[in-house]
């Protein structure tokens, strides 16, 4: 296999992100239209249905047969998907309005700086251990050199995520503070509160995974538990799955723990003040929080790109480049369908159960997640001396 | 070495939890309400007077637009109140069906309230299964009297019509469900952990101070104090009626919740009874063209979903207009609670207050 010079490795980086963002910018606007579309079935509602040809084409035909047949039609699920791009184009086209009174650098910075943030952490993700794909020879400058399955493979990949992602909370502080406003000040307030308390079990939530792999790259770690641990990381570690899940929750600002922007308390909490593409940024901010959250819950607990846990992977490997040509990379698959379903968990939550005070909900992260997490520590230094 | 000060504070009234045009003026000192004063007038229509300068018989359109989400019980302590007014004697088909629609308007309200105070909470999904149920008995008035929320679904001395072919068949169905879907919304809050924290001991307001405060409804049984006029001053008929007054000692939040899912199921008894005993006869007493008062004044209270709500008329002597009308509505007195329950209490609790006081702006500003 060549080894490629400098510069082609930095092309092969760029191509890396690219496919990363692409990545981000398809799975968060899926992921709006699926929270719109699973909160509606758990409502008992068809969610957003408009913006789509219901009415005309093959899709209309079906559609407008199983009314008529007095049932509501399975293909309204993606009636509907259009308004997505209409959601976009209105975010873009609306007024950008900037209040007489905000610290107006600060009131600009603010959403670029969460954005950027949920954007960067993906650098550290391993989507895919070892090598994604080869780039055909075909391919000009680059042709024929390997590309692997994250952007960064550095070894303290753990430490830039936690790092970068703490950076977020400062565009939700900023934003609060440079309004000028009273809402936005309190949904600031909050979540500068909040995230910080949230972010010291998060942490030790992830420093149990370490422990167990002695790690803190994102693909070794990923690798280790879920090949060196029987069932994954979930038998050893499902306390500590269900502890990161819930600082993840509330590192991401969903319910129930949506203290920032509770919207029946503070309208819509650190951004009231903003519209437009602004706003939008905070938006996609959230969603692709969400996602990186999803990406290292699957990745340290629910086995990252491997698909059967109890040693069991064994068994499909030999089949595994079959099913590459025809579905595409299996484990970037596997990994995304993970990831997947963390998100549906965050929607189902979301529609199950309602928001906690805020003085409430700083008394879970102090007074039960720390001790708890600084137990599964203890259970995770356990394993890794006796068993491991 | 740092300045303290109190931030003051707007809730509303453009908000998404003051349920409509409340504003709240809040001190905070942190995130703790140290002063909150309720501020209303913004839906102001001026009802009381309007309804001085219109006849008997059309009054009735406005009581409607007082408490929009129990425009049926409006309409009944307006009938009745006119019907005191004159000595009008009701035939008992009349009052049979008016004590059944008056009580699928107590399940309306009590879910849409049950649907906004969830959703104040955060719990969205009970805001939809809610609606689903009202839904029906929406559809339930618009077959009885052609419109959905604003029914003006009585006359003065009876009915307009009776009942529509077809109708009983969808009270059975609807009798039949809903004990399964009071169990749904019971299953998702009841034993939920952040329902109960976030309920729990919240918004306190004891006896005393709901008795002094002059608070009705539900929010005076859920602290013990079991009055309610269908049972103390028995009216429609209600005497005729089996069923329980709800109450609970802890006066909070979770409290006042509990009791109304409980009223919601003594309600469905009470429907079921209607049913059951539904007399034949005629509607609609005699009545001459046009009402003209003698000089009288009464009061006629009756216990709408949310509190006593009371209509005071006076008569003039060969009017067909009242010459002064004054409605106690329960809201509006209810509200006067909101400062008592709130202060001491964080930004979430006032949300989890007006919530629980099930106020409607309509019947406050009038």
């Amino acid at each position: 296999m060549p080894i490629p010079t400098l510069s082609q490795s930095l092309v092969i980086t760029l191509i890396q992100c690219l496919l990363v963002v692409i990545f981000v910018f398809v799975v968060v606007p899926l992921t709006v239209f699926a929270e719109r579309k699973v909160l509606g079935y758990l409502q008992q509602r068809l969610g957003s249905t408009r913006v789509a040809s219901g009415h005309i084409g093959i899709t209309g035909w079906m559609n407008r047969g199983m009314w008529k047949m007095g049932r509501v039609p399975v293909l309204s699920y993606w009636r509907g998907i259009p308004g997505l791009v209409a959601d976009v184009l209105k975010l873009i086209l609306k007024e950008d309005i900037l209040p007489a009174k905000a610290d107006k650098f600060v009131f600009f910075i603010a959403p670029a700086l969460s954005m950027v943030a949920a954007v960067v952490v993906f650098a550290a993700v391993s989507f895919v251990p070892g090598t994604f794909f080869t780039l055909p020879s075909w391919f000009p400058y680059v042709g024929g050199l390997p590309v692997s399955g994250g952007i960064a493979d550095i070894n303290v990949g753990l430490l830039w995520i936690l790092g970068i992602a703490s950076v977020g909370v400062y565009g939700i502080v900023l934003a609060g503070w440079a309004s000028n406003s009273k809402y936005p000040l309190l949904g600031g307030l909050r979540s500068a509160a909040q995230m910080v308390s949230y972010e010291v079990p998060l942490a030790l939530s992830l420093l149990a995974p370490v422990v167990l792999s002695a790690s803190l790259n994102f693909g070794e770690m990923s690798a280790r538990m879920a090949t060196g641990l029987p069932a994954w990381a979930l038998a050893p570690q499902i306390l500590g799955f269900l502890l990161y899940l819930t600082c993840g929750f509330a590192e991401t600002n969903r319910l129930p723990f949506d203290m920032p922007e509770a919207e029946n308390e503070l309208v819509a909490g650190f951004h009231t003040e903003y519209s437009g593409m602004k706003f939008g940024f905070f938006y996609l901010a959230e969603y692709i929080n969400m996602t990186v959250v999803a990406a290292l819950a699957s990745g340290f607990f629910l086995g990252g790109p491997w698909l059967l846990p109890f040693g069991l992977q064994g068994l499909v490997n030999p089949y595994l480049p079959a099913f590459l040509s025809w579905f595409g990379e299996p484990h970037a698959i596997f990994f995304v369908v993970k990831i997947i379903f963390i998100l549906f968990t965050y929607i189902w939550v979301r529609g199950t159960i309602p928001r906690y005070r805020y003085d409430q909900v700083m008394s879970v992260a102090w007074k039960y997640l720390i001790p708890m997490t600084l137990f599964n520590l203890l259970l995770a230094a356990a394993v890794r001396c006796f068993a491991v | 070495m740092f300045k303290n000060e109190e931030m003051e504070i707007n809730l509303g009234p453009q908000h998404p939890s003051t349920h409509g045009v409340l504003r709240v003026k809040l001190r905070l000192d942190g995130e703790t309400i140290t002063h909150c004063r309720p501020m209303i007038g913004y839906l102001h229509r001026g009802v009381e007077k309007i309804c001085e300068n219109q006849t008997f018989f059309q009054g009735q359109v406005w009581t409607d637009r007082m408490d929009y989400c129990s425009a049926v019980a409006n309409n009944l302590g307006w009938a009745e109140a006119n019907e005191k007014l004159f000595g009008i004697t009701v035939p008992r088909r009349a009052q049979y069906i008016r004590t059944m629609l008056n009580e699928f308007n107590r399940l309306a309200s009590h879910l849409i309230w049950l649907a906004t105070h969830a959703l104040d909470i955060g719990a969205m999904t009970v805001f939809l299964y809610a609606f689903r149920e009202r839904e029906d008995i929406l559809d339930m008035n618009e077959a009885f009297c052609g419109s959905r929320l604003t029914t003006t679904a009585f006359r003065i001395g009876g009915l307009r019509e009776d009942l529509p072919p077809g109708f009983e068949k969808m009270v059975q169905k609807f009798l039949a469900k809903f004990p399964s879907c009071l169990e749904e919304y019971e299953n998702l809050l009841n034993e939920n952990r952040i329902w109960k924290k976030r309920t729990i001991g919240v918004a306190k307001l004891g006896a005393e101070d709901a008795i002094a405060m002059g608070v009705t409804g539900p929010v005076l049984r859920a602290a013990g104090v079991p009055y309610d006029i269908r049972k103390a001053f028995p009216y429609a008929a209600y005497a005729e009626m089996d069923f329980e007054v709800p109450t609970r000692t802890e006066a909070d939040t979770y409290a006042r919740y509990l009791v109304r899912m409980d009223e919601m199921r003594q309600s469905a008894r009470i429907i079921q009874q209607c049913m059951d005993g539904m007399p034949e006869g005629p509607v609609m007493a005699k009545l001459p063209k046009i009402l003209k008062a003698e000089v009288n004044e009464v009061y006629h209270a009756t216990e709408a979903p949310k509190g006593e709500i009371g209509y005071y008329l006076v008569g003039e002597k060969g009017s067909s207009n009242p010459y002064r009308f004054h409605v106690r509505a329960p809201g509006f007195i209810n509200l006067q609670s909101l400062p008592k329950m709130a202060e001491g209490g964080l930004i979430a609790d006032i949300v989890a207050a007006i919530g629980t006081l099930d106020i409607v702006l309509g019947e406050i500003d009038r």
